[in-house]
């Protein structure tokens, strides 16, 4: 369970982060979500205590990151896969964080397996791909056996099926009743992963919720060729609607409590004829995202990769 | 992946159980920090160079009985400096590669009481230097056996004091190391200070007798390898308190606040 709330942070005279809460519960997998430089890095800094939030505090499991007696057996966190000792080994560097956590240093043979390295062990991590260091850093955090994983943009350099991977490995952790938050500037590639969101903006949470909640479209959309008739026939029903093009009516769902079959039962029992009643592609969280991102770093980003 | 009994098992466990394990003990600190600082190759290398180091000057007084004092404690001054110009790299690396190599940010998640971790790595440092010292005094008697094989007589002029002292003298080179690279963080910018500061202030000490008195800690680890502790004792604690006992307070304050990105 990792739980910040009211973080605050600022860097010299320029706020980074605002106020910023987040909840994680075991068993879910929650999207921190923003464009590059939004706050999300230094968010997960404070909350693993390498960086001093002004306001603020955060716990995971219910205590101050710093007060973990050994923290690598509760969390497991990712920050950075080129913070890895270029000299050393890919298998040195998991045995180091093995000896730490004390776990037996057999798990390194076995991790190295899991995240599909163990041909790789014994090359110097200076020699390995981003995509490789990304894997290493997997198996880091899954050293000590933790209940909870902190990633920071654990997708960046892997190729689509090493995405893959990964998201089936983050959901049988949470399956197996993990806590795991991950960032990423990027929603398509969390889209599929994360069941929670958190949408940071210039340092503020924006939205907030479960995936599904947050994507799901707020409105309906009607389409009838007797425009007139349908009206008549929402407002006795008291049903909140607005006009839109092309003989259609945008119907507020009122947070669930108008439904697609609702409005089919008015018009049924109106005998107006629809051609047309499903959800509106709103999208909403999507055009927040791209709102949010556009024109930012984040774009020629994707397009690179 | 199924789940299995097991699994679930764990499942149900791990985060009570995460809570409940102990901390880290020291040992354990001491035994992967003792690792950090000799696995890599450059590491490797430097140690081979400060071995080698000691035996190539060693060879000076054993070819040069003309001009080299031949004494017991000329022959250990030539270990002392050759211990002096690079052990105190081996300590510099030891503090200063978890930030030059960005490794900072997973050690202290892994312990972040980061005063345990700082605290290990000088252990690891002073554990090597009086392993260097040993090994220099161990070259220093090859030497004299191979001058004394040599058919040289040589001067028997040394007691437990001045054994000390090559000891303590190794140990404070040691430890100035240790004290730039806690304040510098920077393994490029604190060896070249380690060794543009001593030839800067050997220097400033021709130009000025105070600086040469106070400030030279050069002269003043000399004065403490030579036994001449009557009347330099004031300026030895001196030179040991501005170069070392001072950064390595201001470093181990500032590797304890410093914020890690």
């Amino acid at each position: 369970m990792i739980t910040a709330t009211a973080l605050t942070k600022s860097y010299g005279n320029a706020p980074v982060v605002r106020n910023v809460s987040l909840h994680c519960e075991p068993g879910t997998i929650t999207g921190f979500l923003g464009p590059n430089g939004a706050g999300k890095s230094t968010t997960l800094r404070m909350i693993v205590g390498l960086a001093r939030p002004d306001q603020g505090t955060s716990t995971i499991c219910g205590r101050p990151f710093v007060d973990l007696p050994n923290p690598t057996r509760v969390v497991g966190t990712l920050l950075d896969p080129s913070a890895m000792h270029a000299g050393r080994t890919g298998r040195a560097t998991l045995t180091i964080a093995a000896r730490m956590a004390g776990v037996p240093t057999t798990r390194v043979e076995h991790l190295l397996d899991v995240v599909g390295l163990a041909d790789a062990a014994d090359r110097r991590v200076g020699g390995y791909s981003l995509g490789m260091r990304q894997r290493l850093g997997i198996a880091q955090t899954l050293v000590g056996e933790p209940a909870v994983l902190i990633l920071d943009e654990p997708a960046n350099g892997l190729d689509p099926e090493g995405i893959a991977w990964m998201r089936g490995l983050l959901r049988d952790f949470a399956d197996r009743g993990g806590t795991v938050l991950l960032s990423s500037h990027l929603l398509h590639e969390v889209q599929a992963t994360v069941d929670h969101l958190v949408v940071i903006s210039h340092g503020e949470v924006v939205a907030s919720g479960p995936l599904d909640e947050l994507l799901a479209s707020s409105s309906l959309l009607v389409r009838t060729p007797d425009p007139e008739a349908l009206a008549r026939a929402l407002r006795a029903a008291r049903i909140a609607y607005a006009p839109g093009p092309d003989q259609t009516f945008t119907v507020d769902v009122v947070d669930g409590r108008v439904t697609l079959e609702i409005v089919a039962r008015v018009a049924l029992e109106n005998r107006v004829l629809l051609t047309e009643l499903r959800q509106s592609d709103s999208g909403g969280l999507e055009e927040l995202f791209f709102s949010l991102t556009a024109g930012t770093a984040a774009h020629s980003q994707e397009a690179a990769a | 992946m199924s789940t299995t009994m097991a699994d679930s098992v764990r499942a149900a466990q791990a985060p009570s159980l995460g809570m409940n394990f102990p901390g880290i003990p020291f040992g354990r600190l001491l035994r992967v920090e003792w690792g950090k600082a000799t696995d890599t190759r450059a590491a490797r290398w430097l140690l081979i160079a400060v071995a080698a180091t000691t035996v190539g000057l060693m060879l000076a007084p054993i070819f040069s009985p003309s001009s080299i004092d031949q004494s017991y404690t000329s022959y250990l001054g030539f270990a002392a400096i050759a211990l002096s110009i690079l052990l105190p790299v081996v300590s510099i690396l030891t503090l200063t590669s978890e930030w030059s190599q960005r490794t900072a940010l997973t050690t202290f998640t892994q312990e972040p009481r980061r005063m345990r971790v700082v605290t290990a790595k000088i252990v690891v440092s002073l554990i090597l230097g009086a392993g260097a010292a040993v090994f220099g005094g161990l070259v220093t008697a090859a030497g004299l056996g191979a001058a004394a094989a040599s058919g040289r007589t040589l001067e028997a002029n040394l007691n437990t004091g001045l054994l000390i002292a090559f000891l303590l003298y190794v140990i404070l080179n040691v430890m100035t190391g240790v004290a730039l690279g806690a304040l510098v963080h920077n393994s490029a910018a604190a060896i070249v200070a380690s060794f543009v500061l001593p030839i800067g202030f050997a220097l400033l000490g021709r130009a000025s007798d105070l600086v040469a008195d106070w400030l030279d800690y050069t002269t003043a680890f000399t004065w403490l390898l030579n036994g001449q502790w009557s009347g330099h004792l004031v300026q030895i604690l001196v030179a040991v308190l501005v170069w070392v006992a001072a950064p390595l307070t201001v470093g181990l304050i500032r590797t304890v606040r410093r914020e890690i990105h």
